[in-house]
């Protein structure tokens, strides 16, 4: 039985539609990643279901908990880290986990919070001092003081350095082993990848795609680009071209100058013929690739649209 | 109430957070010692004492400015410019440049007026009305004298007060201080509430099982042990620093403590209500404290302002909390006064109003749309 579980959530602003049509189920002990560009509608989806928004048509269940009738039972088993770090800046790290602690009726020990997310040596600093990767890190220790069976992270590594990333991914991983369900949100694809067991692609409001990233990613074809360059430059380029094109294996290419662009759903009969090419006449491959697919393929697959970071 | 449980550790993040923030010391402690330093200094600094230096001008000795220029010589605080007369032109000189504060022109066989010299500046100073009051009773006197007859008439000068004691100017300020201390101290004090609904912290809460009114109500409680802590050190440096003297009367002083606290806290709620920025805020804040200080009888009497200022000084609700601060500590009355129930009742009037209205905006606000 899902976690959680929305039905045709919508909700608008104005004349804005924030979120059209959106419904998904999220199971137990899952990693559940919403992935969409900046103004999909992530945040506002999480919010609906967070409980600070009221959506305008649609439903919201906790394992047949609603917030109508259970809004103080879903608070007590969520745990929520929003976009904006929201900590009180003129208290330390353990006050403010202090704190949040007496919210709830059940708590887990600030130590192991601390332990965590790895805050021990600055649990007596002020948070006014702490770097953006330990703000972060707090609030997310803030999100699992009431040991919460599921927890909500708003991109929680949007803005920091590759090694504070590096850091949160490593907590995310350590609440899956724990046996909690993470809704998270993100703008990094990559990320989404790594730590998700599914994926939920929105666009404009809408759920695009959901499944498995290595599910979403099998869908697309077979087809993967390769690029290489000569040391000879154009001369040698542009012979490459003309076999290639011959071989009829390849299905688009483009030349630069020295560079090739070769998309192919055989890359390896492809490339087998081409080196034989280069072997017999002495022509030096300067760089090869050989791009895997990824979910951001995937975006440009469903939408058509270019993917921004 | 389970909520209640909430309140200790609550009470202690507000403590810390009011009592870590330097602004809050400035703002609340030291800020209203120098101004009542500056007061005490410019308006009730030595008081009884009458000190100026002034140059003398003998165009012609005779009998008359020999007679005068001998009382001028002995009156205590007048001290005479240089060793003796000087010219009128110097004497006008020394007064444009402001090295005498007025020139005494005795008078002379030719011109019997007594005259006085001040720079247009001093023209309505205590001093130059004190120095011209006496050189007036001189006048007088000499007329009297060279008329032959004695004064039947006499004045005599007492003051009276409400208080046990003499009054003193230092007792009337320290206390207007006080309420006006903690009376901005509510209205400036909501500001951080303005700070956490912009950084989302108030959003954050409501994400928790957080109770907002225990999470309020924490926050008024730190309010009134900073006014304490206010009234308490304020009350020290007046009466050590300033020789102020108190009769206080408990009841009346907690009362209206009480009462005062919760009106200037209300409004500052409304001002957080209605305000996006910190800027914003301390604007509104700003506002109503000056237009409350100088109306509403901090510094000098409301019956001191121009007569069409009076209806609003009867109106703001600082005027009635600096009467119950002084009623409970320098009056000793209060709880047997009716006018004291009255000032009780207009406080939390304003209280009421301006907590209903805040609470409105709030909701309207930022949880409408919200559970």
């Amino acid at each position: 039985m899902p976690v959680v579980e929305v039905r045709r959530l919508r909700k608008t602003f104005g004349a804005v539609t924030a979120v059209a049509d959106i419904s998904f189920a999220v199971e137990p002990g899952e990693v559940f990643t919403i992935i969409g560009p900046n103004g999909a509608g992530k945040t506002t989806t999480l919010e609906m279901i967070e409980g600070l928004l009221v959506p305008d048509a649609g439903e919201i269940s906790f394992g047949g908990l609603t917030w109508e009738k259970d809004g103080g039972k879903i608070r007590e088993m969520i745990g929520v880290q929003p976009q904006t770090g929201a900590l009180f800046d003129l208290l330390t790290v353990e006050e403010n986990l202090r704190l949040f602690a007496s919210f709830y009726r059940k708590s887990r020990p600030v130590r192991e919070i601390l332990e965590m997310i790895n805050l021990q040596d600055h649990r007596g600093k002020r948070v006014k001092v702490l770097s953006g990767g330990q703000r972060q890190r707090l609030a997310i220790g803030l999100a699992m003081i009431n040991d919460p069976d599921i927890i909500f992270l708003d991109e929680p590594t949007t803005g920091l350095d590759p090694q504070a990333r590096r850091n949160i991914w490593d907590i995310i991983l350590k609440l899956k082993e724990m046996g909690k369900t993470t809704i998270l949100t993100t703008h990094y694809m990559e990320e989404a990848e790594k730590l998700s067991d599914r994926v939920c692609i929105v666009d404009q409001g809408a759920v695009i795609a959901l499944d498995a990233p290595a599910a979403l990613i099998g869908r697309l074809t077979k087809e993967r680009e390769i690029r290489l360059n000569f040391a000879e430059g154009e001369s040698a380029a542009q012979q490459a071209e003309e076999l290639l094109r011959r071989q009829g294996n390849v299905t688009r290419l483009v030349r630069e100058a020295g560079q090739l662009h070769v998309w192919t759903e055989r890359p390896e009969a492809a490339l087998y013929g081409l080196f034989g090419f280069t072997q017999e006449q002495g022509y030096r491959v300067e760089q090869l690739s050989i791009r895997e697919m990824s979910l951001e393929d995937v975006f440009i697959a469903y939408t058509g649209k270019e993917w921004r970071d | 109430m389970r909520a209640w449980k909430q309140f200790p550790q609550m009470f202690s993040a507000h403590l810390k957070m009011t009592f870590r923030e330097k602004s809050v010391w400035f703002w609340n402690i030291f800020f209203p010692v120098i101004l009542m330093t500056l007061f005490t200094v410019i308006f009730g600094g030595n008081n009884n004492e009458f000190k100026a230096n002034v140059a003398v001008a003998e165009t012609q000795p005779n009998e008359a400015s020999a007679q005068l220029l001998a009382q001028l010589e002995q009156l205590p605080g007048l001290k005479i410019h240089g060793d003796g007369p000087v010219t009128e032109e110097e004497g006008r000189r020394l007064v444009l440049d402001k090295k005498v504060f007025a020139l005494i022109v005795l008078p002379s066989e030719d011109n019997p007026a007594v005259g006085l010299v001040v720079h247009r500046e001093n023209e309505r100073n205590i001093t130059a009305q004190a120095l011209s009051g006496m050189l007036e009773q001189f006048v007088q006197q000499a007329n009297y004298a060279a008329l032959g007859a004695a004064p039947v008439f006499r004045l005599d000068v007492e003051t009276v007060t409400s208080g046990s004691d003499e009054l003193k100017f230092q007792d009337f300020l320290l206390t207007g201080m006080i309420a006006l201390s903690v009376a901005q101290s509510g209205l400036f004090g909501m500001v951080g509430f303005v700070e956490m609904r912009r950084k989302g912290v108030l959003r954050r809460l409501r994400l928790t099982p957080a109770s907002t009114a225990v999470f309020g109500v924490a926050d008024l409680a730190v309010r009134f042990v900073l006014g304490v802590v206010q009234i308490v050190l304020l009350t020290l440096v007046g009466v050590f620093a300033f020789g102020a003297r108190l009769h206080i009367d408990a009841a009346s002083l907690i009362v209206a403590f009480f009462v005062g606290v919760l009106a200037f806290n209300a409004l500052g709620y409304l001002f957080s209500a209605v305000s996006k920025s910190q800027e914003a805020y301390m604007g509104l804040a700003n506002i109503a404290s000056f237009l409350m200080m100088f109306i509403s009888g901090v510094f000098y009497p409301v019956e001191a302002l121009p007569e069409w200022l009076q209806p609003l000084a009867k109106i703001l609700p600082l005027t009635y909390f600096v009467d119950g601060i002084r009623d409970g500590m320098v009056y000793a009355r209060g709880i047997a006064d009716a006018s004291f129930w009255i000032a009780v009742a207009v406080m939390l009037a304003w209280g009421a109003v301006a907590f209903l209205i805040g609470a409105r905006l709030y909701r309207a606000k930022s949880i409408a749309a919200t559970r």
